[in-house]
């Protein structure tokens, strides 16, 4: 395997709606942001590899469509689809191309247009001999998961409501993140409305249109481009059961987080993952899930998670950062998602984060979550 | 500059899914007999449900068909406020509803289904529920409307 480092990413204003621009417009901005940043032309991109759920536009073929906004003609392109971890995996699939030798320089954008559709829709084409009967969408099957989490763990509303209170005072300082709320207070968090016990909206992601794109480079590459490049050092993903009830208290238990992180931490030396890792920027798709993935990535003991947000260890100014962008619970466009948790990590490492930089980041994680439980993780560093 | 428009599309899409004979087995117990047939992997001797070819933690096949009580004991649960598209009619799902995972005595595996009461202080995950059929029934996971506490049982 050769080294590999993200020289580059761009990213487009995230919004409930993009009316001023198509998928492939968006998909366009994001590149050339991307390319710019890492002070190369599309000519110099060998291959490009995209992150789209399509069914939530309704759109086939994205690739086809949408290709061009990529600077797709003539070179080689793949689509990636797999829900949550859509960005994550297209991400791990570029390093792969860049790593095995296959090219030296490869694009990766993801995007969705959530407005463009009912995003149910896409998620009401669940299986259709089983979970088409008694489906409930992303909020009912994480509420049932988080009931379990809860009994389990004993963390509390107050505890879940610092998690959404933390993510949106974090995208204050991110210009490009959707929600945008100015003082928000835990109070307000469980003062909005119950989506479903104990969800309220405000602990929950948004559905967002953007995109986003990261540039990979091998090594000698890396160094002629970039004068700080993020070295990617580990990536691992791990997929699981289909149905929801296959899982034993997925929250609780989260193997395929535990597994990745494990395998991810063993490749790059890592024991004590709060003390050595410098920002994270993790998958959220509700406020609970960030407490229970502190514990699946070992930030901390079983049942230490609500300590943890109490105590401001993962706050801009605690032990580990986690989330400076305002994460998924602040801008959600599906398919770029996972591409924004490794963007995000890559501009610390860069130092390229604006306002919302964590000082001196020589190691970042980044992660994906997708469907009932799939993960990715991967780590960049400054050397 | 122009003004941005939308532009609306609404489309009418039929799909026929094939079942196979385990899913086929399945549909014609629950339809013809009331039962709930789940299959057992001869290697860890998992009972799933819903049935399916393959354990996917032991990748052996499985063959052997357990039959599964209508009553079990909830291991998680939510009342669900937030309308949803019922991907069954295209319709949104009346709120609020009661959803658990139950196991099933006899599976090992949970089955995300309704339940009557939508009051969250009257659930417990532990609680024993049973399940209320539909008279008439049509060989779908709906022939069950949803679960009811067992000291409620008529």
């Amino acid at each position: 395997m050769r080294r590999v480092a993200v020289i580059g990413t761009g990213q487009t204003k995230h919004a409930k709606a993009r009316d001023d621009a198509t998928q492939s417009e968006l998909v366009r901005q994001a590149t050339t942001r991307a390319l710019a940043d890492a002070g190369i032309t599309i000519h110099e991109v060998d291959a490009i590899v995209l992150s789209n759920m399509e069914l939530f536009e309704g759109r086939a073929l994205p690739e086809m469509w949408v290709g061009e906004g990529a600077g797709g003609y003539r070179k080689p392109v793949m689509k990636i689809a797999t829900g949550g971890t859509s960005g994550t995996s297209a991400c791990i699939a570029g390093y792969h191309q860049c790593a095995s030798g296959l090219f030296d320089i490869v694009l990766v954008v993801g995007w969705e247009k959530h407005s463009e559709g009912a995003t149910q829709t896409g998620m009401a084409l669940t299986d259709p001999l089983w979970d088409r009967n008694v489906a409930s969408g992303a909020v009912g099957n994480f509420a049932l998961s988080i009931s379990q989490y809860v009994a389990a763990r004993g963390v509390t509303p107050q505890q879940a409501a610092k998690v959404a209170v933390k993510a949106r005072r974090n995208a204050t300082r991110n210009p490009y993140a959707h929600l945008q709320i100015d003082g928000i207070t835990v109070e307000q968090v469980l003062q909005s409305r119950m989506l479903a016990d104990p969800v309220h909206l405000l602990d929950m992601c948004p559905q967002s249109d953007g995109a986003c794109a990261v540039i990979y480079a091998v090594e000698d590459r890396a160094k002629k481009f970039c004068p700080r490049p993020s070295w990617v050092r580990a990536a691992v993903t791990r997929h699981d059961q289909p149905y929801i009830g296959d899982l034993d208290r997925r929250l609780v238990t989260m193997r395929t987080l535990r597994d990745a992180a494990r395998e991810a931490y063993q490749r790059v030396g890592i024991t004590e993952p709060l003390r050595e890792i410098d920002v994270a920027e993790i998958y959220e798709p509700v406020s609970y899930a960030e407490l229970a993935w502190y514990e699946a990535l070992g930030f901390c003991a079983e049942g230490e998670a609500g300590r943890l947000i109490d105590d401001g260890v993962t706050e801009m100014n605690g032990e580990l950062p986690v989330n400076p962008s305002g994460g998924v619970l602040s801008t959600n466009p599906v398919g770029a998602s996972g591409v924004l948790r490794v963007a995000e990590a890559a501009m610390q490492v860069m130092g390229r984060a604006g306002d919302h930089q964590v000082p001196d980041v020589r190691l970042a994680l980044a992660t994906g979550y997708g469907v009932y439980a799939w993960s990715d993780v991967i780590i960049l560093s400054a050397d | 500059m122009t003004e941005l428009l939308r532009v609306p599309h609404t489309m009418t899409l039929a799909w026929r899914y094939g079942t196979s004979w385990y899913f086929a087995e399945f549909i014609r117990a629950l339809r013809d007999e009331r039962r709930l047939l789940g299959l057992r992997c001869p290697a860890c001797r998992r009972v799933y449900l819903p049935p399916r070819p393959v354990c996917g933690n032991c990748y052996a096949e499985l063959r052997e068909w357990v039959e599964v009580k209508d009553s079990g004991t909830i291991r998680a649960f939510t009342i669900v406020h937030t309308p949803i598209i019922d991907p069954t009619s295209g319709q949104l799902r009346p709120t609020p509803y009661g959803m658990a995972l139950i196991q099933l005595d006899g599976a090992d595996t949970t089955l995300n289904h309704y339940l009557a009461e939508n009051d969250p202080s009257q659930l417990q995950i532990g609680m024993r529920v049973q399940a209320v059929w539909r008279k008439e029934r049509s060989g779908m996971l709906s022939d069950i409307v949803h679960f009811v506490a067992m000291n409620n049982e008529q």
